[in-house]
């Protein structure tokens, strides 16, 4: 069998308001509720209600041959609670179907991992905790911060109870003539490997609408076929793992509802089920469905699933980024030593990748990715607030 | 007496220091009976005829089209900024700009001097000249021909006894009025392309600043700094230049009101973000200050070319949340900024007068100067440092935070200091010097 894996990331930061040196001290609002408020509903009625209603209606349809997986995160979930409480109601539905597996993060959405240890094990399990408060759900897979992933990490989650599986992008470097349709091992082969198929996914998540692509559009048939050619190794019996992992916002936000996303998702189970070597499977069925001794893989240097350098440069390429990373875990320390409970609930939500993805300038005057996802002017100002932020915080920490 | 007068800032017209020493000047002058018509880059055409004391703040304007003056005699203003949006004074000096009326430039500066009677052959040279250096696409080149365009119409319309410029920005307005009206023309230099351009600058606007000075019987220079580079630089007559430092006019808030924004020592640099005002060596001096005291804090406030090298250049030395950034400041938010600083630095390269120094002061700040400054000539309660010598100023500030009481009362001292120098000292001696320009210029005219 080829199983086709969704995975589908649900994530809101809560972005700064424009906060100014001026700012400091004056007990000033340090996030822009209203801007947050207005990104959740759009997003919200542009994707997560529409593309919920869609899963729904498909695992119904299919009784347990569909199948879907997500990650969302903490700061997702308190901006559902905040600004569309029925977004975060139609989540429950779809898991309450049993064909949706929730799969584990940082509940801040942070590169914490790559900082501070402590600080990353507390987020983790602070999210495992909200997912059962919220879903009733025990998370077995793990996936991190933009799925960034190297050996180091497999140590931690190894050593945190119940993680079986760990996704992370399916890197040229690190595969060099394998294949990402295997299920692999970590280094020390104690967990599961699932690597993203990242030619596929990305067709669906970045070139399904690009006019100036050569197979445009991308119909279902011909997606298929892709998929139908890409290895004969499942004719031999061997459980393969097709893994297409994306933004959930793909559908209805980064390609709006007028490109046929939703009308491809639609028609594309049908599909896939119509071939009997083909199927769904969530990431945590991997441990059930590997038939074949699994390859360990090793990856020595971080890797993520951002831009063509698939690295960390688009959070930690800059000086900007690095000071105003270390100037975070630094703080998030002190807090913790003061025990100041609202201060390091700020401080977290500080580190939320998002905010140094906004000082990025990789592409910026390409008017790429990175200016479709700021808010601000320009990575100097999204620096600028950041770290004036920062000082409020320590301004209230020092008082 | 009555002046016309040009210049490019006056508040709320103001980006820089030249508009609150504008202010300061024209305020003094007004209290000493002398009466300015006042013509700003401003949307409408209009000149704010001051007579008073309070039209300083009130700016009376009058159109020079009879139709739009009585428009706007009849309209009802609620508040004085609403009046000054209608003619087009905002706070930045970018919105007047007329594309119409550009064509015509060359045109009229061409027909004057071809037919004015000017038979000095020296003079067409220099007036030809400027009209050749005037030339370019830029917006502040563009608005500056269109501004010299209007002045031909003041000239000819008002009646004054002299004619007075500010900076290079109105020189050829002052020369074109000298040349309508015959009446004496004095230049006042604020800050030259030298000390602009930290470096050679744009050859054009020496041009306009040597002609400007050449042309004008007498030329202010508001330091010994100043009068020395335009001696050395431009070969300026030095019979005709008149040292007048600037002043500064207290804001009428209590001053002697520390409000803290951080906890531990505030060293604030304000000023425009470009080389002449020495950026780089504030965060130079930060980064070896942080060093001994980590608590400190360094604002840099303002705005500028040099603005994004500074920002990566802090975050690359890794000082934290230590050394911030404000970006452009309102004159209520320099205030706010001003009342939570412990120490204020002015690294200035070169700095013909620098007037930020003394508001700092008059805040009761401790204020360390760079030496290549003119106002290191005037205050002593101070402290004088060579822009470039790092060291001495990360010394200075570290002595100044580790003595806090000591810090406090040359603090004080500075405060009182400033209140001495006041305006009305300057425009004494501005109008001195308008008294002896006219006696000279109407005894050349009886030879």
């Amino acid at each position: 069998m080829l199983n086709i894996v969704f995975y589908f990331q649900v994530h809101q930061p809560y972005r700064l308001t424009h906060f100014n040196v001026l700012d400091i001290g004056n007990n000033a609002k340090i996030f822009d509720e209203r801007l947050n408020s207005n990104v959740m509903r759009k997003v919200s009625k542009n994707c997560y209600l529409p593309t919920n209603q869609l899963l729904l209606e498909l695992i119904q349809k299919y009784e347990g041959r569909f199948k879907v997986a997500f990650s969302i995160t903490g700061t997702a979930i308190e901006q559902f609670k905040l600004y569309s409480p029925e977004t975060l109601d139609s989540f429950k539905c779809l898991i309450d179907t049993g064909c949706v597996e929730l799969l584990g993060e940082t509940y801040f959405h942070s590169l914490s991992f790559l900082f501070d240890t402590n600080e990353f094990l507390d987020q983790v399990y602070m999210h495992r905790e909200l997912m059962q408060k919220e879903f009733g759900y025990y998370t077995t897979t793990f996936r991190n911060t933009e799925l960034i992933y190297q050996d180091r990490l497999s140590d931690i989650i190894y050593e945190i109870e119940g993680f079986k599986t760990i996704i992370t992008e399916g890197v040229d470097r690190i595969l060099q003539w394998r294949s990402p349709l295997y299920a692999y091992k970590n280094y020390a082969k104690n967990l599961n490997l699932l690597l993203k198929y990242y030619q596929l996914a990305d067709d669906i998540a970045f070139r399904f609408s690009n006019r100036d692509w050569p197979e445009y559009p991308l119909t279902v048939d011909k997606f298929v076929n892709w998929i139908d050619h890409l290895t004969l190794a499942e004719k031999e019996g061997k459980n393969l793992f097709l893994n297409l992992f994306m933004d959930y916002e793909t559908f209805g936000e980064h390609q709006w509802a007028s490109t046929g996303i939703f009308d491809f998702m639609r028609h594309f189970p049908d599909a896939v089920l119509s071939k009997s070597h083909l199927g769904f499977a969530n990431p945590k069925d991997v441990s059930r469905l590997a038939n074949y001794q699994q390859e360990s893989l090793s990856f020595p240097e971080p890797v993520s699933w951002a831009d063509e350098q698939r690295d960390l440069s688009a959070w930690l390429g800059n000086e900007m980024q690095q000071n105003a990373s270390e100037t975070l875990y630094e703080l998030i320390n002190r807090i913790k030593e003061k025990g100041d409970t609202d201060l390091l609930r700020m401080a977290r939500l500080l580190s939320t990748s998002d905010h140094f993805y906004y000082m990025c300038e990789k592409y910026f005057q390409d008017g790429d990715v990175h200016k479709y996802f700021s808010p601000y002017d320009s990575p100097d100002q999204a620096y600028i607030y950041y770290i004036n932020a920062l000082t409020e915080l320590e301004e209230r920490l020092l008082r | 007496m009555k002046i016309l007068m040009f210049t490019w800032e006056f508040p709320p017209l103001i980006s820089g220091g030249l508009g609150m020493a504008c202010y300061g000047m024209v305020k003094a002058l007004l209290s000493q009976g002398i009466k300015i018509d006042l013509v700003l880059p401003t949307k409408e055409l209009v000149y704010f005829p001051l007579r008073d004391e309070g039209d300083a703040d009130t700016l009376p304007a009058v159109f020079i089209e009879p139709e739009k003056q009585i428009e706007y005699t009849r309209r009802a203003f609620t508040c004085l900024s609403e009046r000054l949006e209608y003619i087009g004074v905002t706070t930045h000096p970018e919105s007047y700009f007329n594309m119409s009326e550009i064509a015509e430039y060359s045109n009229l500066i061409k027909k004057h001097y071809e037919l004015s009677e000017v038979t000095i052959s020296e003079e067409l040279e220099l007036l030809k000249e400027m009209t050749a250096h005037l030339i370019g696409d830029e917006d502040l080149i563009r608005k500056v021909q269109e501004y010299t365009l209007r002045a031909n119409r003041f000239a000819k319309i008002l009646e004054y006894d002299l004619i007075h410029a500010h900076d290079w920005l109105t020189y050829p307005s002052g020369i074109l009025t000298k040349q309508i009206s015959h009446k004496p023309l004095i230049v006042h230099i604020h800050a030259t392309e030298f000390d602009r351009a930290g470096g050679p600058g744009d050859p054009r606007i020496h041009k306009i600043e040597y002609i400007g000075m050449t042309y004008a019987d007498k030329v202010i220079a508001v330091s010994q700094y100043t009068a020395q580079m335009i001696m050395s630089r431009y070969r300026i007559d030095s019979g005709k230049i008149r040292i007048i430092h600037n002043a500064f006019t207290l804001p009428e808030t209590n001053l002697n009101n520390k409000k803290r924004i951080f906890i531990g020592p505030t060293i604030l640099y304000l000023g425009r973000v470009t080389i002449q005002k020495g950026p780089d060596y504030f965060l130079d001096m930060a980064a070896k200050v942080l060093k001994v005291h980590p608590e400190a804090r360094f604002i840099l406030a303002g705005t500028g070319d040099m603005q994004r090298q500074i920002l990566r250049r802090s975050a690359s030395l890794s000082l934290k949340n230590r050394f911030l950034f404000t970006g452009f400041l309102n004159r209520k938010q320099v205030e706010r900024i001003l009342q939570a600083a412990d120490i204020y630095v002015l690294p200035s390269v070169s700095e013909p007068f620098g007037i930020s120094p003394l508001e700092a002061m008059s805040y009761g700040i401790t204020a360390i100067i760079s030496k290549q400054s003119g106002v290191a000539e005037i205050i002593h309660h101070a402290f004088k440092i060579d822009y470039w010598d790092v060291d001495l100023w990360a010394e200075t500030i570290n002595h100044l935070i580790e003595n806090p009481e000591e810090c406090r009362k040359i603090g004080i001292e500075g405060m009182k200091e400033v209140q001495r120098i006041q305006w009305d000292e300057a425009a004494e001696k501005i109008r001195q010097l308008y008294a002896t320009t006219l006696s000279e210029f109407s005894e050349q005219r009886v030879e």
